[in-house]
């Protein structure tokens, strides 16, 4: 019985779990969640699944095989080795959150309806935009809300899309789907999570801005929970083959312009999925291997890269090119943990991205797709270049700052080394990784070609970094991304909202809305301004209540809040009265 | 400096090496018989990503760091 509890139940109800543990143990309490559910999972048979029934509709908590399996693996893993590079963290919300999440990413992937992987989706949502509010800096604040709306507009064009195709069809189970308006919203959705572009400017957007923790366990799971959902639901569709290369050019192109270390590796995180997204285009069973094998390397070694990055925030507080450097005396253990990442995300021989990496580039060349090939190889490069070069080069290398960085907690040294050697171990024994992926392995990494090729490819990449060193340098730019069209296009059309008088048109319109209001108060023998007077007491006392218990940010939103009081009834009313008539339809 | 050199000259002699040992034991491409293609291919991948990415951020996608703060009068 106990065998088919949820692995997501663990992981949720410890976050939960957690909150009654005394405050200094909170910590080592987390640990002890991941590890319960890694026990469990070994002990998981493939087949397993828990039925429950709500109303008529079977909801499918649980459905194991082995694509879930390994996903599930490395997610339990990779909150484990978060767990402990976070060991100093005193913040209760981060754990909370950080359990929720990875929980929830649990739940999607082990989910065998719709409808259970939709709402395991819209918690990984909340979860995630809480380590990024966690920073609590103005522009975290900024990025998070940012985030969550991107998200929720992509979580409702999911919806959208489960909504027609269970009309259509009347299943709910998570399956290949056909071709037709209902799965093209799915796929939007699904692309949203998997950011591919254009709707991809969240990721580098928004993941930089979280905590140096936070951002390890960011880089981990949402983007590869979008993989596993395409790999299940839109494996062979063709047109991810070209948005996958054109996504893992995108992110290294992008990468090169940036500043901000952890910016940089973000938009390595849409490059490496880009590989992910190719091989599920191309479908083979080689393929979704590789795209499984390289979503569980990835995953480590870009925690491992996001934990180091973090560790030089931590010690030093700046986290741009130019304003780092030198750091090689000061940090050299730190630079050593970094590089295996590099040196795994570059894909050397003896790495984990080696034997995940070639694995999709190979599976693309066994269906003739040599551009392909050659643009995946082109990506190789620049990422080594990017990450294997340049950022260590600039932090720990370079012109000196003379930056005299604090001491880095134990915790993060230990869930470092462990990241880096389960990365070797591997790199060095495909086999552990080979062994667990969905369908069965005949792809041999280790061949003197494969070895040769690569060697050769990156000593020249080094080569090239050697030439064009100077013109490397961090500047103090940003990037223009799509999210230009949600942070400055909107800015711009108010702009021209207010020369054209349209600003000032719907004014005038909201006054001859209310009017309507007004002559029911005049009826019933109220005045218009003693009403609203009335409104405002009862609103202003229940804030007070809130503000003296939540402290003092709600004083900042009072006057906002009467200014826009009306507004907000009327559109509270307008939910309400969706709401009701969707029960209303949804029971008959 | 001159270590990186060094580094990249013995890994050119001995991909030559096993590039004429091993010479029938691969070759899946077309481009995989012509020798040192991936050096040349690192190589002038290298320099032309960089060239190219540094002009695009020049003539386009690179701006100030407060671009996104700056009213929009201020253009």
């Amino acid at each position: 019985m106990a065998s088919n509890v949820p692995p997501a139940m663990i992981l949720i109800a410890g976050a939960a779990i957690l909150l009654l543990v005394p405050r200094r143990f909170r910590t080592l309490a987390y640990l002890l969640f991941p590890i319960a559910a890694f026990v469990h999972l070994l002990n998981m048979d493939v087949g397993t699944s828990l039925v429950v029934t709500v109303h008529s509709y079977d909801l499918v908590l649980l459905q194991v095989d082995r694509l879930s399996l390994a996903f599930g693996y490395i997610f339990v893993i990779i909150t484990f080795l978060g767990g402990i590079y976070s060991l100093h963290v005193k913040d209760t919300g981060q754990l909370f959150s950080s359990l929720l999440y990875a929980g929830s990413s649990l739940g999607v992937i082990f989910a065998g309806d719709l409808i259970t992987m939709f709402m395991f989706w819209e918690i990984m949502m909340v979860g995630s935009s809480w380590l990024i509010l966690s920073s609590r800096t103005v522009n975290s604040g900024r990025a998070g809300v940012r985030y969550f709306l991107v998200h929720s507009a992509g979580g409702l064009l999911l919806l959208a899309g489960i909504w027609l195709h269970f009309s259509s069809t009347g299943s709910l189970s998570v399956g290949l789907f056909e071709a037709g308006t209902a799965s093209y919203l799915i796929l939007i959705g699904f692309a949203v999570n998997a950011a591919v572009p254009p709707l991809s400017a969240w990721l580098p957007d928004a993941y930089p801005e979280a905590t140096p923790t936070g951002s390890v366990f960011l880089s981990a799971f949402t983007t590869k929970v979008a993989v596993y959902a395409l790999i299940r639901c839109f494996a062979g569709f063709e047109a991810l083959v070209w948005a996958g290369t054109a996504m893992a050019i995108y992110g290294v192109v992008f990468a090169i312009l940036q500043n901000d270390i952890r910016r940089l590796l973000s938009y390595h995180i849409i490059s490496q999925v880009g590989y992910m997204v190719t091989a599920v285009g191309i479908g083979t069973e080689m393929a979704l291997n590789g795209a499984t094998a390289h979503a569980f390397t990835h995953i480590l070694y870009k925690a491992l890269l996001f934990m180091g990055a973090g560790s030089v925030i931590y010690a030093t507080g700046r986290g741009k090119l130019t304003q780092l450097g030198g750091l090689s005396r000061a940090m050299p253990l730190t630079l050593v943990l970094y590089m295996i990442g590099a040196f795994s995300i570059s894909g050397f021989p003896l790495f984990s991205g080696f034997v995940s990496k070639s694995m999709v580039v190979y599976a693309a060349g066994t269906n003739n797709l040599e551009v392909v090939v050659l643009l995946l190889y082109l990506v190789s490069i620049a990422t080594f270049l990017s990450v294997g070069l340049k950022l260590p080069y600039f932090t720990w290398f370079g012109p000196s700052r003379s930056l005299k960085p604090a001491n880095t907690p134990t915790g993060m040294y230990v869930g470092m080394g462990l990241t880096a050697g389960l990365s070797i171990a591997i790199g060095v024994y495909p086999s552990i990784l080979y062994d667990i992926l969905p369908f069965t392995v005949e792809y041999k990494p280790y061949t003197v070609a494969k070895v040769v090729e690569t060697m050769q490819l990156l000593a020249f990449t080094g080569f090239g970094f050697w030439l064009l060193v100077p013109r490397l340098a961090g500047k103090d730019t940003i990037t223009l991304d799509t999210d230009w069209f949600y942070r400055r296009l909107p800015r711009l059309a108010y702009g021209l909202a207010v020369d054209l008088q349209i600003v000032a048109g719907f004014q005038r319109a909201h006054e001859w809305v209310m009017t309507l209001p007004r002559a029911v108060c005049d009826h019933l023998g109220y005045r218009w301004s003693q009403s609203r007077a009335i409104y405002y007491q009862v609103l202003g006392t229940v804030f007070r209540e809130v503000e003296s218990r939540w402290g003092k940010e709600y004083q900042r939103m009072l006057p906002y809040l009467k200014e826009y009081s009306g507004d907000i009834a009327l559109g509270a009313l307008i939910v309400a009265a969706s709401l009701a008539l969707f029960l209303v339809l949804a029971i008959t | 400096m001159k270590r990186t050199l060094l580094v990249i000259a013995l890994v050119l002699i001995a991909s030559a090496l096993a590039d004429v040992l091993w010479r029938d034991s691969y070759g899946y491409y077309a481009w995989s018989r012509m020798p040192a293609f991936y050096a040349l291919f690192g190589l002038i991948g290298c320099v032309a990503i960089v060239l190219i990415s540094k002009w695009l951020g020049h003539i386009w996608l690179q701006k100030k760091e407060d671009y996104y703060d700056r009213s929009c009068d201020g253009e």
